[in-house]
């Protein structure tokens, strides 16, 4: 590809009227190794005008080059930016051989670390997905603090969501079908063979697709793409794993156009900063690419990263008092080691095929195929473990538990002085809760596996046993990317796609404890639900009809099991013009989307067709429009504008209500309406550079599920109202504005100051529609107008307001320092949608609550806002030439002040009612259903020793 | 590449995979859960000891309920475990007996754990250490659990361990075969077993037999009415709302039935609580007793409302045969107003003063010929005041020769369907019996309301009696 869009909202090509052709050209090689560097940005300062060395590492200016003194930028993530002063006389050539980059070894590696950490422990996790994985090291300096600094605390550029943003491995989108995410853990561990990334801010033009509001990152994994050489590093951290070995090499261009590239690392750790949290990861990376004539290549690239993990969760405000921040209630010992019943695995290898085809000096063609498949799981305990007693001809299943976990809210101090006035008693069993909790408060493997020996012994089944919930998946893209510069000032870019997905659901029973076998069977299923078709429990409580009162053994799967169909046909189509003073661009983009859910058990609560074969097949066409210009008032100063109009699937997840049930649909399901709006002032001169930018997003009609145990439900009779709920929230409308800024000031040769903020507020600006379904009543459930009272509350994640502070130092001698001070505030909890529907003021009869008092609701219903807080963080190197070696390390402190701080949090759903809400905040000792917060890491470090040759 | 560099890769490669990079993986071993013989560091009690000391300190308390607390008396009470809350039916209590089989004493241990099943299973032996417990009536039986005031409470869950001491032991647990006319204190909290019981005949016959306990009117508990199918007599079974099981058909036909003897939460009455639907052994198809009738026919055979009674003197007249056979009160006529009122005239039986240990009591009917009619039926109504421990049946004889003598030579048996009042009613209530029918029978036979006092006086009430009527088609 010649001409490349890079980092920049802004790609301007300045025109000056020439007659005579005047040409800028050079290479740049590697100051180490001597061998070309690819995919070198190289820029003429004041002229906007870009290019990208090519394999050779070479470069070419031939288009409105400007004349007279003129400085060329050359830079390129992992390597020290350079200037050079050139002179450009008209009608000549004016030609660098060998300029030369030094490698840099330094943060770049960090930026991916913690994205990639924090990544895994999302999906599925709820509020945890908070990270944007869109915070690449970029060349934008509020980007990059945002990716180096920001990334620990869940913040989230221009409050957008991973699922806003795009991210490709040689221009195949990876964002998955089901949640609409990337999952980071496919190819985490390869940070040395990730360093050529391709960015576009928002909805800036990008060559391969059409883009998505927090951005589009593409990386190109090609063996011919990589540095010649080889690098071992050895890190060691107490964040998310405690050391990580990697290896890699590249042939860079050998004999017979051939090259390669291989990369093997392993990270591991018994905990991170978090108790119980092991990690165990490993990763493979191969590439091979053979140059198969002066206008053909063909690269195959392989990425295999296993990743299991030991997950942790959010807890209350009591839980955090009592245990602090490392607390984890999800592990226990077992045999004199740590187990934690949570371990989330993936296993999804992506083999992708290449061919670069340049079917001229000014159009090339790029056609590729995926073919991903694997497994993700996530294991938690099953109490619900029974046995078949049938009596007088009639079944019923005698046992279950209680749930095992530490932090149930019925072992905590506070559930013994929930009365208002506790008596010495009471004082007393909270006390002993304290101290057990204070002293143990872990999980008891041991009665999990004592309970279950002793029901063995009389011919029982397991109580307990370890579920896994499965996606297996077969991801095939095949795609075809088309880029020409059809004239001197016109480009044009193109992709037509298809994507085809079949996923498997299920869970799979795991581990049985010591038991013999499990029963499955639904435990808290009651003859009386509504859907029984004959009253009997034992239809009821079928995870599958056609196979009742199975016994599961090890490897099996239970519980539910479905297939998920889905397929993606898009095309996209861009123009860019590039003017004098003026460039913009436009692009379109369609695409047909369908999805099918097919049963393969046919639940009990939902029998026949409701949950067994195929589901109703979703259709979604989809459009996209967007546009934008730079105007150049001059070199030192632009002006840019972005806008765009676009529908979007909703994505597999929000499509079926209760997806592991039954059939069902999302009732009123639509595609989601987004419009977004920037607009920027950047300024760049030697030694300072700087960006203000004011952006607007409209998202209409989104989709968004949620799974909770609630109690009390209005309407549905006394002490009648409890359930187990899918809640379905649609034609969610929020909208994001705000400012973003940065500014960075090379002060002097080796120190740099930065400054950045962003200011920005996120809010509903409607009141969605929410309805509630369970199999423990009859049809979709709506509570008064069917709405949830959102509008002016703030979308959740992340804080709103974040500002940094800092420098950096870059000693001569191959030592560097940096510090930021970053501040954070305006973060808001996640509310509960329930508590802000009419079953909050609706009573069991579905009256009003006689009680209400409009000001009292207020208070409770406020949204709570997260204190402000500081987080410090420093960075600091050294590298050593030895012979052809360099050897290096380098280290940061995060959170230098050990801040204690909340990172995002959720209130409960359980008890979503006044009156209830009402007494449990009032409560002298606490509430026993009070929100869940994730609290921030304290002080942590990162060392990474390295040796490259 | 320069070999040196291939080498050292390969070094790299080496240390880092003998550098110990390892993390527990999935596979952990099934750890070792054999419960170990526990040695108990004091003195080994039977439950009968804490009964004993719970008994004598209501004795001292105005036979008020008390609480006595065990402080350092390094005492381990011996019990093994007959309850189960497997299937629900108890909830956060372990109900211990002092033997497996032949048991004379039991008690309730409240413990805020559940499940317990899985850890104090059904015939385990524990010991309960005292010190830092106490023991009192709570809910009409003898309890232990950490005091909170004047209540019992239950004991912390942190504190399961230390207070709950199991050992290897898991004995096979004998039921007490009893029948429900002797039932009283000393069998409280005892594993026991009732033979030829069947459910109600408004329970399970009919068009909508009940559940165990998924009916819309039952709250906490179910309560259905079992009868004894050979003394007469009947007791409650009663069935958590919250079983795993509540939602089972009760089974038509009689049998045995096992299950732990307690009182109800008002303690107002015996009742009886098993632990799965597997403790219920009905295996004789037919049941006992005709069932109730929904009409009465035209045609009176016997009728009386004792009106024509003289006050305070044993009924005679009208056929009736009035026999004490213990003690020295038999029924007699009075009248009563206010709450407690009588029906006009009405018959009473009381061994409350009968100045005997025991008192029994009969009220025969005359004869009635089933052989020349067709859809008998029998009504009548009872009342009772503190009838306590004494209880009232109704029989049928066939072959009673209608003298006092031939009383006791006669076969009497149960007349099971009849609904007689019970000592949770309200002792003001009249209760209807309903009308019984007696068309499965046939012969001559005679009806008798036999009282029957129990062995103590003071635990004797009274029973009331009226309108009685056996009719025919």
């Amino acid at each position: 590809m010649k001409h490349q869009l890079l980092v920049f909202l802004f790609i301007c090509f300045s025109v000056t009227v020439i007659s005579a052709q005047t040409i800028i050209k050079g290479s740049i090689n590697d100051g180490t190794t001597d061998e070309p560097i690819p995919d070198v940005t190289v820029s003429i300062e004041g002229s906007e005008l870009v290019e990208k060395t090519d394999a050779n590492g070479e470069f070419i200016f031939l288009l409105n080059v400007p004349l007279g003194e003129q400085m060329l930028l050359i830079e390129k993530i992992g390597y020290g930016t350079k200037r050079y002063p050139i002179i450009v006389n008209e009608g000549k050539t004016v030609d660098i051989q060998d300029m030369s980059m030094e490698f840099d070894n330094d943060a770049r590696d960090l930026v991916i670390i913690s994205i990639t950490e924090n990544d895994l422990n999302g999906e599925d996790d709820g509020a945890t997905d908070n990270i944007s994985g869109l915070l690449q090291a970029s060349r934008d300096v509020f980007l990059n603090a945002a990716a180096f600094d920001f990334s620990a605390t869940f913040f989230r550029p221009r409050g957008l969501d991973n699922s806003d943003g795009k991210v490709l491995i040689n221009g195949i989108e990876m964002n998955k079908l089901m949640s609409g995410r990337p999952q980071w853990a496919n190819w985490g561990g390869l940070n040395d063979v990730q360093r050529n990334q391709e960015f576009t801010m928002g909805m800036s033009a990008n060559d391969y697709t059409f883009s998505d509001l927090a951005g589009t990152t593409n990386m190109i994994m090609r063996a011919s793409k990589y540095r010649k050489g080889g690098r071992l590093s050895y890190a060691s951290a107490n964040r998310s794993y405690e050391g990580r070995v990697m290896a890699s090499y590249s042939s860079g261009l050998v004999n017979g156009g051939w090259s390669y590239t291989f990369l093997g690392s392993r990270r591991f750790g018994n905990e991170g900063y978090v108790d119980g949290t092991l990690y165990d990861a490993n990763s493979l990376f191969l590439s091979v690419e053979k140059q198969l004539s002066e206008t053909h290549s063909l690269n195959f690239s392989a990425i295999y990263a296993q990743n299991r993990r030991g997950r942790s969760t959010s807890v209350t405000e009591e839980v955090y008092n009592l245990r602090g921040n490392e607390y984890n209630p999800f592990w226990g010992v077992l045999n004199g080691e740590q187990r934690n019943s949570r371990i989330r695995r993936v296993n999804e290898p992506i083999f992708m095929l290449n061919h670069f085809w340049n079917i001229s000096n000014k159009t090339s063609l790029n056609t590729n195929a995926s073919y991903q498949l694997g497994t993700t799981g996530n294991t938690r305990i099953d109490n619900g473990g029974t046995r078949l007693v049938t009596f007088n001809g009639q079944n019923s299943y005698i046992g279950g538990a209680n749930n095992p976990d530490p932090t149930y809210y019925q072992r905590l101090p506070s559930y013994f002085l929930r009365d208002s006035n506790p008596s010495a008693f009471d004082f007393e069993q909270a006390f002993i809760a304290q101290q057990q909790f204070l002293n143990d408060g872990q999980l008891d493997w041991n009665a999990l596996y004592s309970g279950n020996a002793n029901i063995a012994a009389q011919g029982g089944n397991s109580i307990y046993a370890i579920q896994e919930d499965r996606n297996d998946d077969q991801d095939f893209t095949v795609n075809t990317i088309v880029d020409s510069q059809i004239s001197n000032d016109i480009k044009i870019n193109g992709n037509i796609s298809y994507r085809r997905l079949k996923s498997e659901n299920f869970a799979v029973l795991n581990d049985l404890l010591g038991g013999n076998g499990f029963l499955d069977v639904d435990f808290f299923a009651e003859e009386t639900d509504p859907n029984s078709i004959d009253g009997l429990l034992e239809s009821v409580a079928q995870s599958d009809r056609r196979n009742p009162n199975r016994i599961v053994k090890e490897g099996e799967r239970y519980k539910y099991n479905f297939d998920i169909e889905a397929s993606v046909l898009n095309g996209f189509a861009q123009a860019q013009f590039n003017y004098k003073k003026i460039d913009f661009y436009t692009g379109v983009s369609v695409s047909q989307t369908s999805y099918q859910r097919i049963g393969l058990y046919e639940n009990g609560n939902f029998p026949g067709t409701r949950s067994f074969g195929p589901s109703e097949k979703l259709q979604f066409s989809n459009a996209g429009f967007k546009g934008g210009l730079t105007y150049k008032i001059s070199g030192r100063h632009l002006l840019g504008l972005n806008a765009s109009y676009q529908t979007k699937a909703p994505t597999i997840r929000n499509s079926f209500s209760n997806s592991r049930q039954n059939n069902d649909v999302v009732i009123g399901l639509e595609s989601e309406n987004i419009q977004s709006l920037d607009v920027s002032y950047v300024f760049r001169s030697p030694i300072v550079k700087g960006r203000l930018t004011g952006y607007f997003s409209e998202f209409k009609d989104g989709t968004d599920i949620g799974f909770y145990f609630t109690e009390d439900l209005a309407g549905q009779g006394f002490n009648s109202g409890d359930a187990f709920v899918q809640e379905i929230t649609t034609n969610i409308d929020t909208r994001n504005v705000g400012i973003e800024f940065g500014l960075e000031a090379q002060v002097t040769s080796t120190l740099k100051l930065k400054a950045i903020a962003s200011v920005g507020q996120y809010v509903y600006i409607d009141d969605p529609d929410l309805y509630l379904t369970s199999d423990d009543f009859d049809g979709p459930l709506t509570f008064g107008d069917g709405k949830a009272n959102l509008k002016n509350y703030h979308v959740p994640g992340g804080p709103e307001r974040a500002y940094q502070l800092g420098f950096e130092y870059r000693d001569p001698d191959f030592w560097n320092f940096g510090l930021t001070t970053n501040y954070f505030s305006n973060a808001y909890i996640d509310v509960s949608n329930l508590a802000r529907s009419a079953n909050f003021s609706t009573d069991f009869d579905g009256q009003e609550i006689i009680a209400y008092d409009a000001s009292i609701a207020r208070q409770l219903l406020k949204q709570e806002k997260f204190d402000d807080y500081f987080l410090v963080n420093v960075t600091g190197g050294k590298s050593w030439r030895v012979k052809s070696y360099f050897i290096g390390f380098f280290a940061t402190i995060n959170n230098v002040l050990d801040q204690a701080y909340k990172t995002g949090g959720f209130e409960q759903s359980r008890i979503a009612k006044y009156t209830r809400l009402e007494e449990d905040q009032s409560r002298a000792f606490g509430p026993l259903f009070g929100a869940r917060y994730f609290y921030g890491n304290g002080t942590t470090y990162y060392l990474n020793v390295y040796v490259r040759f | 590449m320069k070999t040196s560099k291939w080498n050292l890769i390969i070094m790299f490669v080496v240390s880092v995979i003998s550098f110990c990079g390892c993390v527990q993986d999935d596979d952990f071993k099934v750890p070792d859960t054999v419960v170990a013989d526990p040695v108990i560091p004091g003195t080994i009690i039977d439950i009968d000891a804490v009964l004993g000391s719970v008994n004598q300190a209501n004795i001292g308390n105005n036979n008020m309920d008390a609480i006595i607390t065990f402080e350092a008396t390094n005492t381990y009470m011996l019990g093994y475990v007959i309850s189960s809350d497997e299937a629900g039916n108890f909830f956060e209590e372990l109900i211990l007996q002092d033997r497996p089989e032949n048991p004379t004493a039991g008690i309730n241990v409240q413990i805020d754990v559940s499940p317990l099943f899985t850890i104090y299973n059904f015939g385990r032996k524990i010991y309960v250490k005292l010190d830092g417990l106490s023991a009192g009536v709570s809910n009409g039986v003898i309890t232990i659990g950490r005091r909170d005031g004047e209540r019992i409470e239950k004991i912390s869950g942190a504190k399961m361990t230390e207070h709950l001491i199991r050992t290897p032991e898991v004995a096979s647990i004998v039921p007490l075969v009893v029948d429900i006319n002797d039932f009283s204190n000393e069998l409280e909290s005892l594993y026991i077993q009732l033979n030829n019981v069947q459910f109600g005949a408004s329970e399970v016959l009919g068009d909508n037999p009940k559940t165990f306990a998924a009916e819309d009117d039952d709250e906490f508990d179910g309560e259905r009415l079992l009868q004894n199918c050979t003394e007469g007599g009947s007791v409650i079974l009663s069935t958590s709302t919250f079983s795993d099981f509540k939602g089972l058909l009760l089974p038509a036909n009689q049998g045995s039935i096992k299950g732990v003897l307690t009182r109800n939460f008002f303690d107002t009455f015996y009742t009886m609580y098993i632990n799965s639907p597997e403790d219920i052994t009905f295996d004789t198809d037919e049941r006992c007793g005709c069932g109730l009738e929904s009409t009465v026919g035209t045609s009176n055979l016997f009728i009386d409302n004792f009106e024509t009674q003289t006050l305070n003197t044993l009924i005679t007249g009208n056929g009736w045969t009035n026999y004490i056979e213990a003690g020295s009160t038999g029924w007699e006529a009075y009248t009563a107003t206010g709450t407690n009122a009588s029906l006009g005239k009405s018959a009473r039986c009381s061994g409350r003063f009968s100045n005997g240990d025991s008192n029994v009591a009969w009220l025969i009917t005359p004869a009635v010929d089933l052989d020349t009619t067709t859809n008998e039926t029998l009504r009548f109504k009872t009342s009772n005041s503190f009838s306590d421990s004494s209880t009232l049946v109704v029989l049928y004889s066939d072959n009673w020769d209608g003298t006092v003598a031939g009383v006791n030579l006669a076969s009497w048996k149960p007349i099971v369907d009849a609904t007689i009042v019970q000592d949770s009613d309200f002792f003001g209530d009249w209760i209807n019996s309903g009308p019984i029918s007696l068309d499965c029978l046939s012969g001559i036979i005679n009806v008798a309301f036999k009282y029957q006092g129990s062995s103590d006086e003071d635990f004797d009430g009274t029973y009331e009696l009226d309108d009685i009527s056996i009719d025919a088609q």
